[in-house]
């Protein structure tokens, strides 16, 4: 029994934008399938706290200076776009028709 | 040439008495490299630079009271590197270039040390093993058909295998540790905190650590000293007086309390592992160190508490991999939504896609709580666990893996196996304690075995204490 259906598994793909082929869904049904069943062991863990751990840092957020830094400007930038037209990032269209 | 198979010190000398100089020992690295390229230890080479680098230094005056002046270090491929192509093992950013230094990298480019290239790593830090690069598995220098460990693998090869004396490697549940015991070397994963993440492509953002990986213990605290430090880039950096960190090597260890907790020598572990550890015990014993079994929650959840927290944190970290302005993109899109998931189809490897969409599941709607939440109280309660114990002891000692590296054909394709291997190494990151690997013998068919020894937050000088003094009594 495979704990997504095959909906689901496009479903969590599309949540994460990759693209997963017709070929590929069965496959990751299974394998997100057994990753998923290990993780449900966790419903079976009894614990003392209720109190979540998010990190495990315990000292202050301490601000920095409002003072202006190292700034980085297009030219450098640019060399790592994959499109550029001018000082602009190129991308496909935005809104559908 | 064998100026690469001295300790640090005595290279240093080498180089104070102009008997050799930094070039004499990019050369040899890179013959070396070029010798050992079976081990595939290195995605990119940073040749012609290192080699200009260090004829610069060779006609510079010797920094005598900086022992890393002119020595090569490999730095895995996670971690941003000026003008040098930072791959993360993955066809995403096979062709990125960063614009900027990690902090660690102009941290050591003040010690004058020499960057020889960028480790193999599994992709974007993403598994045990080093096998879901995108450029093929790294080798163990042990064994050549045996896995090198992961995910800092390369780092690990590289040092284990003599071509380079240092490396740097990161940590998020095991990956500096595990490898370092598979390879036979020295690894360190410091407190959370100790050394700035800024630059450091995010993998587990409250689980990753930086930290040295190297031939011995001395030579692992000499690099850390270098590496840490408060940046106010990484809001959790920590605010903390500079230390050197060997200055308890050499002191004897006498009257500390350590524990092994019983969950660290159950069945999971190899036989021939306990019996090392055992001899480990019978060392500290005979010097009036006490050591003590204990009971200890939690830990036999902790990869689940991993899965939980690191696929959660990777699907958020990597949602940053878009095709808009670095790294893959694919071409065939006409919409931007369309560039999106093609893009990351096409770019990302099958390990890495598995975990961001796993932790997209556990994420999202109520899930977040269910899962999410619930592994947070978990690792609150396995953190003051941690404490409790600390309260009475100096230090938990265990393996750092049940096992010895395997081959690099088993345990193929099996989503959750990876998981396993880091079963023993993982709880150090929850509750973001210093950890570190060092060899404690080896098998019968030669295959190093690690002894896992973990410290209270920041007590990294004291571990250094105790690992040197083993090391010195194992030889």
């Amino acid at each position: 029994m495979n704990k997504l259906t095959k909906e689901e598994v496009r479903h969590v793909a599309h949540l994460a934008r990759i693209k997963v082929t017709d070929e590929e869904i069965e496959k990751y049904q299974i394998d997100l399938g057994k990753l998923l069943e290990d993780v449900d062991k966790i419903n079976d863990i009894e614990v003392e706290t209720d109190e979540l751990l998010v990190t495990p840092v315990d000292q202050e957020a301490i601000l920095r200076n409002d003072q202006e830094t190292r700034s980085v400007n297009f030219d450098e930038i640019k060399k790592n776009v994959p499109a550029v037209t001018g000082n602009f990032v190129e991308v496909p269209v935005m809104i559908g028709e | 040439m064998n100026n690469l198979e001295l300790s640090i010190k005595e290279i240093h000398s080498r180089l104070v008495n102009k008997e050799i100089t930094p070039l004499d020992l990019v050369e040899e690295c890179y013959e070396k490299i070029e010798a050992g390229n079976h081990l595939n230890s290195f995605i990119t080479l940073n040749k012609s630079e290192a080699m200009e680098y260090a004829k610069e230094l060779s006609s510079q005056e010797v920094e005598t009271d900086n022992l890393l002046w002119g020595i090569p270090i490999a730095i895995k491929d996670n971690i941003s590197t000026k003008d040098i192509r930072t791959t993360c093992a993955s066809k995403m950013l096979e062709n990125y270039i960063p614009i900027y230094d990690a902090t660690v990298i102009e941290k050591i480019k003040k010690q004058k040390m020499i960057i020889i290239g960028k480790t193999n790593m599994d992709e974007f830090a993403m598994g045990s093993t080093s096998r879901t690069s995108y450029f093929g598995s790294p080798k163990n220098p042990v064994d050549p058909t045996k896995i090198t460990g992961g995910s800092s693998g390369g780092s690990a090869a590289c040092v284990a295998g003599g071509l380079v004396p240092l490396s740097l490697g990161s940590d998020t549940g095991g990956s500096i540790r595990q490898p370092a015991s598979y390879t036979g070397i020295v690894g360190m994963k410091p407190t959370y905190g100790r050394v700035s993440r800024y630059g450091l492509i995010a993998f587990g953002s409250s689980l990753d650590q930086i930290g040295p990986m190297t031939r011995n213990v001395y030579e692992n605290a000499l690099l850390l000293n270098t590496l840490v430090g408060k940046d106010h880039r990484d809001l959790t950096s920590a605010e903390k007086e500079i230390e050197d960190f060997t200055r308890l090597i050499g002191q004897e260890v006498k009257g500390m309390k350590i524990a092994i907790p019983k969950y660290f020598v159950s069945d999971i572990v190899s036989p021939v592992i306990i019996e090392k550890l055992n001899h480990v015990v019978e060392l500290l014993k005979a010097n009036d160190n006490t050591v003590d079994y204990i009971d200890m929650k939690y830990l036999d959840q902790a990869v689940t508490l991993y899965q939980i927290i690191a696929m959660g944190e990777a699907s958020s970290n990597l949602a940053r991999f878009d095709g808009v302005k670095f790294g893959y993109r694919s071409e065939s899109s006409s919409t931007v939504e369309e560039m999106y998931e093609n893009t990351r189809g096409e770019g990302f490897g099958k390990e890495v896609k598995r975990r961001i969409m796993v932790g997209s599941y556990l994420l999202s709607g109520d899930n977040a709580k269910t899962y999410y939440d619930k592994a947070l109280m978990i690792r609150n309660a396995m953190k003051k666990e941690f404490d409790k114990v600390f309260k009475e002891y100096d230090f938990i000692l265990g393996p750092t893996t049940t096992t010895v590296a395997y081959r690099l054909d088993e345990n193929l394709d099996d989503p959750t196996k990876s998981f396993m291997d880091d079963v023993l190494v993982i709880p150090v990151n929850m509750a973001g304690l210093p950890g570190m690997s060092i060899p404690m013998g080896k098998d019968q068919e030669n295959m190093p075995i690690g002894l896992h020894i973990i410290g209270n937050r920041f007590e990294e000088a004291k571990m250094y204490q105790l690992a040197y003094d083993l090391e010195n009594k194992l030889k």
